[in-house]
């Protein structure tokens, strides 16, 4: 022992030096130091205080906008494709024959229209006892019975659905399930019979499932549905990169205020990656929670007689990995390029890092690589087949709308550098906008791409006019109605007329028996095939130009030099012509008849032919009931003409419920001077719709823009008020701002809309047209969203100008 | 209290509540052309609420406030911001003048709300920057130079439209002391040449020493060292 004793160390033992400084903390592993970095920028998004909460879900919600429209538009595709194999799986257009049997029936399609709806209907009787059931049915319906659809179902037991219930008289037993529909608002129903007969337009089946290839979109329809796409998409993806950006200033300050407490300039950077993917992250989960209802709602939705079920909203799920992992990584960058024009320095203060006037030459990159891409296949597609070069194509159109995007800013700048003059409420927004353009660029860059894309489509759209949207060359004005009856019901044509003529809202009826002849001395099946008319003197005229005409006449029309040359066709007096035509609507093929000869009286008058209300040339012989027997015709059907009162209410509906008594084969179509084929039209409905959708979400995009920017600065609106400002020159600088650069978005818009209209009419073959009116409509509809966002901007305007603003304390 | 002849505003019983919290109780205020009056209180004393009221910008719930004799809340509000437009001026402690406009141009800027041409404006808005010794940041924006400069520029800012009152709240509260003197020097010398009358609302005595008459505001009600309130 050595007689000192330790004491246990205290406080003030040890070196009597001052207290030692703390040990600097090992250089953490840059991994670990960005993981800390990304995950204070996440709590500063969560949690931080009101400011960081509002940032948050301004981006959060900005970007689930965003989401839930691409979610929707990666549905699209299986929407598509499912109500495509519905469709084929519920048809059989008799393109496989089969023989009678006890699982086969007859099928006919009884289609009708109401209201300018389409009604899709099909009759059909079993052959025996185990007969094909199409999908969405347990059984066929029996004689007098029918099965609908839901909507069907709902618009027979209304008011409204009382005349179409006249039509459609038979009972209902059953309700089409869902696998059996296009989508919940179709209108369609299976009718029982026992009245059909194989043969012309009824089928024999055995079961259900289309048969035939479907038929491969048009090269022109590819080309507009993918134009379309990227029109449509490109302005979403924009506005997300400005939802992104929201709550930018605020964001700044805070990073300040790190900087002040020793962080470095990329440590900050990486605090707002942080902030950043946080804020998308959320998007991403507000994105799926606002489209799980809206997949729902959709249901509920009927966009002009076209529907969807929810279950077919489905997102591609390469799409759905694609948008989880590409908006978080967009959004960072988007953040990180955001921060390159400011300086974030310690004491507090950001300010913008210099005026720096953009570059041009990258903003024309895009639109070089996008044309050279394009012109290549300026020589043509080929139309009708899909054979086009797809990807070529899209990333051409692509790249063109982005290159407009990217020239915006630059353009919005250099213009709003070179405004001089206007009052003050215009030099405010001038000076706004020579100070930073970026942000308004941005807001209007949306409606840029979608307005340039919509005017190349309008061009296309005009274009193809001619190509699909063809004049059919029927004449609305002479007959608003064709009836057709085939021969195998057994009706005569006075039958028919008459039984239209009483019908309500008719005015006039021009009713023709329809058959064929060949001369006497030919085969039937090669011969010069000359059309016979049978009608009276009345209906005539309105075939051929002709002077008097007595019932016992008969006419020749004068031959074109196209037809058949006058030796071989009997259509002339005195020839003698076979009406017996082979029935070619017998199921087991092609039917010789017993050979019915007559002949053309030696008078017959040589008149000249007009084309009939359908378009149709009048050629061959046209007779007069007296002078022809129309029993003598077999096969013969009766067409009537019908024009209708435009004072009657619903006077086509009471022509097709006659028609519909007449027997399921019966037709009645309304004439009309111009036909869209249905591709097309749902393609155009498709844009409306979408077009309206975009441009309301880039509106509301500029909507939280303008009251973001007017929240900032809140403090300078009530000083400004303070010494007198009028609150409408502040308003109409508000309106200003947003005009501006808006004006010179839709003015490149249609530039750039116009050129790439035009290549894509030159790639398309087809004539160069533009249609002016469109245009305008398109850029008005753009103006008018400015004045939207000015409007509803007002109220925060004039809450933001009040003198709270100065108060300090 | 009753308008006094000689006075160019003046403010009796003054009664104003922000929600819950009573900004002003009953204060009473006067002051005459060329005057420079000091309003000094404490934070929350109701000091700025005191210069707001006095210059129409915000109507008191109770009491009445005569600017040359006409009672400011039975103006409309289009008249009194009219009225600010053409009478008066002011300057504030901060975030007063428009980023993304010149100094000339946020100089020229109440001139231009009167409807004086650009040209004009900003002729007249140059000579009361040389006059104030920062003609060499014109052209420059508020984010661009000092916030000495900022404060001369809204100091010029105030003046160019000849004003019969010059209100400032707390002019020299962002400024160091050097800048805040010169600031305060610059402000009342202009003043005190051109007749306008000074409300001048600040917590510094030293600022207050540029007054010729000292307001303390407290608990919502002004007492006026010098007795004449």
């Amino acid at each position: 022992m050595t007689g000192a004793t330790s004491a246990p160390a205290g406080p003030l033992d040890g070196p009597s030096a001052p207290e030692a400084a703390p040990e600097a903390a090992p250089e953490a592993h840059w991994l670990r130091r960005w993981v800390a970095d990304l995950a204070m920028g996440a709590r500063f998004a969560l949690g931080g205080g009101r400011e960081g909460w509002t940032r948050t879900v301004l981006t959060s919600a900005g970007v689930g906008l965003g989401v839930a429209v691409l979610l929707l538009a990666t549905s699209v595709p299986h929407m598509l494709g499912a109500r495509e194999s519905r469709d084929q799986a519920r048809e059989n257009h008799g393109a496989t024959e089969t023989e009678k049997s006890d699982r086969s029936a007859l099928y006919t399609y009884t289609d009708t229209e109401y209201r300018g709806s389409d009604v899709r209907g099909r009759t059909l009787q079993p052959e025996g006892s185990d007969p094909p059931v199409p999908p969405g049915l347990s059984e066929l319906p029996g004689p007098g019975e029918m099965a609908v659809s839901p909507a069907l179902k709902e618009l027979l037991d209304s008011a409204d659905g009382e005349l179409l219930r006249e039509r459609l008289p038979g009972r209902i037993t059953a309700t089409i399930a869902d696998e059996g529909l296009l989508d919940p608002v179709e209108l369609t129903y299976y009718a029982g019979s026992d009245q059909l007969t194989h043969g012309g337009a009824v089928f024999r089946v055995d079961k259900f499932a289309e048969v035939s290839e479907p038929a491969p979109i048009p090269a022109l329809l590819l080309l507009l549905i993918i134009v379309i796409c990227v029109v449509l998409l490109l302005p979403v993806a924009a506005f997300v990169g400005a939802a992104v950006r929201f709550g930018g200033d605020r964001r700044d300050r805070r990073l300040a205020a790190l900087r002040l407490v020793g962080a470095d300039s990329r440590m900050t950077k990486r605090v707002a990656a942080g902030e950043a993917a946080t804020g998308s992250l959320l998007g991403l989960a507000v994105g799926a929670a606002i489209f799980l209802p809206l997949r729902q709602l959709l249901g509920e939705v009927n966009l002009w007689g076209i529907g969807t079920f929810p279950a077919d909203v489905r997102p591609s799920a390469g799409l759905v990995v694609l948008i989880a992992f590409g908006v978080p990584v967009g959004a960072v960058l988007v953040s990180l390029l955001a921060l390159r024009g400011v300086i974030i320095e310690p004491l507090g203060v950001v300010r913008n890092a210099g005026v720096r006037r953009r570059r041009l030459w990258w903003r024309l990159l895009p639109l070089v690589a996008g044309l050279a891409l394009l012109v290549p296949l300026l020589d043509g597609l080929e139309t009708g087949q899909t054979s086009v070069e797809t990807y070529q194509i899209a990333a051409g159109v692509t790249l063109v709308l982005i290159g407009v995007n990217a020239l915006l800013p630059w353009l919005v700048e250099s213009a709003a550098r070179r405004l001089r003059g206007g009052g003050l409420s215009v030099q405010l927004a001038v000076r706004r906008l020579q100070l930073d353009s970026g942000t308004a660029s941005r807001a209007v860059s949306g409606i840029t791409v979608a307005v340039a894309g919509a005017v190349a489509l309008q061009m296309l759209f005009s274009a193809v006019v001619d190509d699909q949207q063809r004049h059919t060359g029927q004449s609305p004005e002479r007959a608003e109605m064709l009836v057709t009856v085939p021969a195998t019901a057994q009706l005569s044509e006075p039958e028919v007329t008459a039984g239209l003529a009483e019908t309500r809202g008719v005015k006039q009826v021009f009713g023709q028996t329809t058959g064929y002849a060949v001369r006497a001395d030919q085969n039937p099946d090669d011969g010069a095939v000359d059309s016979v008319t049978v009608a009276d003197c009345a209906t005539l005229r309105e075939l051929a130009k002709m002077g008097s005409c007595e019932n016992g006449d008969v006419f020749v029309t004068e031959r074109s030099p196209q037809e058949e040359p006058e030796s071989v066709t009997g259509a002339k007096p005195g020839a003698e012509v076979n009406l017996a035509m082979p029935d070619y609507s017998r199921p087991e093929g092609k039917q010789q008849r017993e050979p019915v000869l007559w002949k053309v009286p030696e008078d017959a008058r040589t008149v000249k032919g007009r084309t009939d209300p359908m378009g149709v040339a009048s050629e061959g012989i046209l007779a007069t009931p007296a002078a022809l027997d129309v029993s003598r015709m077999p096969g013969a059907s009766v067409d009537v003409y019908v024009r209708t009162d435009d004072g009657v209410a619903d006077a086509k509906e009471f022509v097709r419920n006659t028609a519909a008594a007449v027997g399921p084969t019966a037709t009645a179509i309304s004439l009309k001077a111009t036909s869209t084929t249905a591709q097309f039209r749902a393609v155009e409905r498709g844009l409306y719709a979408g077009a309206t959708g975009i441009l309301l979400l880039i509106g509301a995009s500029m909507v939280v823009s303008t009251l973001e920017q007017l929240r900032e600065r809140k403090r300078l609106l009530s000083v400004l008020v303070a010494f007198g400002t009028r609150r409408s020159t502040l308003a109409w600088s508000v309106l200003w701002q947003t005009a501006l650069p808006v004006l010179v978005g839709l003015a490149l818009a249609a530039v750039a809309g116009v050129g790439l209209g035009t290549v894509l009419l030159r790639m398309s073959a087809l004539p160069f047209a533009v249609d002016w009116g469109n245009l305008a409509g398109v850029t008005v509809l753009g103006g008018l969203l400015v004045v939207l966002v000015a409007v509803v901007s007002m109220p925060a305007l004039w809450r933001l100008m009040r003198p709270d603003g100065l108060r300090t304390e | 209290m009753t308008a006094s002849t000689s006075a160019l505003l003046t403010a009796s019983g003054l009664h104003k509540t922000y929600g819950s919290t009573p900004a002003l109780a009953g204060a009473d205020f006067v002051i005459h052309p060329g005057e420079v009056v000091a309003v000094m209180g404490p934070s929350g004393s109701g000091k700025s609420t005191l210069l707001h009221c006095l210059a129409g910008i915000v109507p008191p719930d109770s009491g009445t406030v005569h600017y040359r004799g006409k009672e400011l809340s039975a103006l409309s509000d289009a008249r009194r911001s009219a009225l600010r437009r053409a009478d008066f001026g002011f300057v504030f402690q901060f975030g007063q003048l428009v980023p993304e406009l010149t100094c000339t141009e946020n100089v020229a800027l109440p001139l231009r709300l009167v409807g004086v041409g650009r040209k004009e404006a900003e002729s007249r808005a140059t000579r009361w920057l040389e006059r104030l010794e920062i003609d060499d940041v014109r052209h420059h924006r508020p984010g661009q130079m000092s916030g000495g400069q900022g404060q001369r520029v809204a100091i010029a800012r105030a003046l160019v439209g000849a004003p019969s009152v010059i209100f400032a709240d707390e002019p020299t509260g962002a400024l160091d002391s050097l800048n805040g003197e010169r600031v305060m020097g610059l402000l009342t010398d202009a003043a005190r040449e051109t007749r306008a009358a000074v409300v001048l609302v600040t917590h510094e005595s030293r600022v207050a020493a540029y007054s010729d008459r000292e307001v303390i505001v407290r608990d919502g009600r002004a007492r006026d060292m010098a007795g004449a309130v």
